[in-house]
């Protein structure tokens, strides 16, 4: 068997596992009611009865895969450490993002939320986040750290708040709606 | 609105790495900003995601011919003949023939939408019921999930699983079903984070990791431009033939659901090529090294898709491509408008006197259209000669700011930093789709379906009095399920790609 068809297969059992999952636990544990039930003497879809059908799909699905494997596509140990990159990176960025602005208020009195609305103080999360996302990004790329790229990434998110704050009083640049 | 639209489709259409959804994914929520959620603000949002819709498939063979680098997928043919042409300095004559050409198939698919639209929707209307809709909606995903992509089998479980992420806290009982008790999902995967995250995220993750590995030089050098040369009526006559066959494979293969431009612009393309063996003039250059009937029959065919693919949207209320999805969120977010075959009936509900304001709308919608339309013909092939420049992005910049720009549009929308990690999610999903070879069309498409065939499949179990075969029991029912079964076992026989 060839390595691609090979991890067509895997891909098949994959969701094969999860198609079962979803029937058999997800399912019945998420799920108030059944396939079908009987409500004041007539019968009607229950909640259960389309995501098992769904579950029976990807089932069918994977059968498919599983008799007619294709070749050349599959994740590699490369991609999976792209992905961890990735998140990484946003998993950064957005910690700074949700958190810089209430760290720099954190001297005045009530803090951040009485000011979420006001600049520059709702800009300061969504600038500094914003740039490490797109410096970031760019870096991972390009594989170099570069100022320019992190220039780029303020210059960005600079247009973007105003774009938004500056027309629109009543929209909430990210993360001022979750403080 | 339309203009505007026009203008940035052309412009996002010469940027490769950048598409016609993209550009409208991210002007949505900034259009809904502008315009409010009213009736009002409907035609205005529609007509500038139209305008981008035809501008970008326009825009897509400027650098196609420029820098042999297609700006848009359905491009790709384009290079094959533009860009020898562009080496041998007949690039301005190059993108003539393709403004040419886009516009023409274009406008012919737009007449044909305005014609057979209402048609459709009315047999669906007088022939359809409840169990006949249900049975429509599965062959129409059951068509999409089969022939988008190389693996039925992928394109089915693509399906599936946007099914399974459209049913979460949905249902009709109270408790949110399958959410596992989390208060965060009790709300449902909002449609824009789902849907922006695997077609949008899901790219920009691949294409940045492309880039990753590659390291390529991301500089283009562009051909000279050359002189100017306006086509004859010489030119004209000899590619009208190749542009009238692709702009009529284009409508055909646009009106279908799920099959998209790129297939209707290889497929014109090809059916050219055959043609142009028996039809080439002496001394002629071949397909491929430089035939202006390549340019010509590639540029008709993927652009007479853009109207055609309304024709689905607009009678049934199925999306059959990206741009499409993007018009029903639209109309979805704003309100107002269901498209269907309801949308084309006369009475407007309150007395037989008034008007459909559905009607009205989609009326406006086609008078949209054709202003798009009567932009490209007048301005749109010198715009499209202006923004060659755009192909001189790096990529490695232009998809972080895509991206960035994509979660602030989630964020202002929904007001949740749950949102973004939402759209992160099935922007991963997307981008494992796309590793695995999975087209991550169908669950888009499955996402914004599951809905309402849920609910018909609810009501037409409720109408024929909880009989388990309603969908065998009518014979146009009938003959949809069995199509659809067809349609999964014919696909299935075929080689795999």
């Amino acid at each position: 068997m060839e390595s691609g068809s090979s991890s067509d297969r895997w891909l098949a059992l994959f969701f094969l596992a999860f198609s079962i999952l979803i029937v058999l636990v997800w399912i019945p544990l998420d799920t108030e009611t059944g396939l079908v039930e009987k409500v004041r003497r007539k019968f009607v879809i229950g909640d259960a009865l389309a995501p098992t059908i769904t579950g029976a799909i990807i089932t069918l699905g994977a059968i498919m895969i599983w008799l007619r494997p294709s070749q050349g596509h599959t994740i590699t140990r490369k991609n999976v450490i792209w992905i961890l990159q990735l998140l990484a990176i946003f998993a950064i960025s957005l910690m700074i993002m949700r958190y810089m602005g209430p760290i720099v208020a954190m001297g005045f009195e009530g803090g951040y939320r009485p000011l979420r609305a006001t600049p520059p103080w709702n800009y300061i999360g969504f600038l500094v986040g914003g740039t490490v996302m797109i410096g970031g990004l760019i870096a991972t790329a390009s594989r170099r750290i570069s100022i320019r790229g992190f220039a780029i990434g303020f210059a960005t998110s600079l247009i973007i708040a105003l774009l938004y704050d500056m027309p629109f009083d009543d929209l909430l640049l990210p993360p001022n709606g979750d403080v | 609105m339309v203009f505007g639209g026009f203008l940035l489709g052309i412009t996002v259409g010469a940027t490769p790495g950048l598409a016609g959804p993209m550009a409208m994914a991210i002007s949505l929520p900034i259009l809904i900003s502008v315009f409010g959620f009213s009736n009002d603000a409907l035609l205005p949002v529609l007509g500038f995601l139209i305008g981008i819709m035809k501008g970008a498939t326009v825009g897509g063979a400027v650098p196609a011919i420029l820098f042999n680098t297609p700006g848009t997928p359905d491009a790709y043919m384009t290079t094959l003949d533009g860009y020898p042409m562009a080496q041998k300095g007949e690039a301005k004559r190059a993108l003539r023939i393709a403004h040419f050409s886009s516009a023409s198939g274009d406008t012919f698919s737009d007449i044909v939408l305005v014609v057979c639209a209402p048609f459709l929707a009315i047999l669906v209307e007088r022939y359809l019921d409840l169990p006949e809709k249900t049975a429509l909606l599965i062959l129409s995903l059951a068509f999409i999930a089969s022939v988008i992509g190389g693996s039925v089998g992928k394109g089915v479980i693509s399906m599936g699983l946007g099914l399974l992420a459209a049913m979460i806290a949905t249902g009709e009982d109270f408790y949110p079903r399958l959410t596992m008790g989390q208060s965060s999902l009790a709300e449902g995967i909002p449609i824009a984070a789902a849907v922006l995250g695997v077609l949008i995220l899901g790219e920009v993750f691949k294409s940045l990791e492309d880039l990753h590995r590659t390291t390529q030089s991301n500089t283009m050098s562009q051909v000279a431009s050359g002189q100017s040369s306006a086509l004859s009526h010489n030119d004209l006559r000899r590619l009208l033939p190749y542009i009238g066959r692709s702009a009529l494979i284009g409508t055909c293969i646009g009106a279908l659901p799920g099959i998209g431009s790129t297939l209707a612009a290889t497929l014109g393309y090809t059916t050219a090529k055959r043609h142009y063996v028996t039809a080439k003039p002496d001394n002629a250059p071949d397909f491929g090294e430089g035939a202006p009937e390549g340019i010509a029959a590639t540029e008709a065919a993927n652009s007479s898709v853009s109207g055609a693919n309304l024709i689905p949207v607009l009678s049934l209320g199925i999306p059959g491509n990206a741009a499409a999805v993007f018009l029903i969120l639209a109309m979805d977010s704003i309100g107002g408008f269901n498209p269907g075959p309801s949308v084309f009936r006369l009475g407007g509900g309150i007395g037989d006197s008034v008007m459909n304001p559905e009607m009205v709308m989609v009326f406006g919608i086609f008078t949209a259209m054709f202003l798009a339309n009567a932009l490209n013909w007048t301005i749109g092939g010198i715009f499209m000669r202006l923004v060659g420049v755009m192909a001189r992005i790096p990529k490695n910049r232009l998809l972080p700011i895509i991206l960035f720009l994509t979660l602030t549009a989630i964020y202002v929308q929904e007001t949740s930093m749950f949102a973004i990690w939402i759209t992160i999610f099935f922007g991963l999903l997307g981008y494992v789709m796309r590793r695995v070879g999975m087209s991550p069309l169908p669950f888009v498409i499955a996402f914004i379906l599951a809905g309402n065939l849920e609910a018909t499949a609810r009501q037409a179990f409720a109408a024929t009095g909880a009989d388990p075969f309603f969908l065998l029991k009518s014979p146009i029912a009938f003959i949809f399920i069995a199509l659809a079964i067809f349609v999964v076992a014919y696909n299935l026989r075929r080689p795999l790609s």
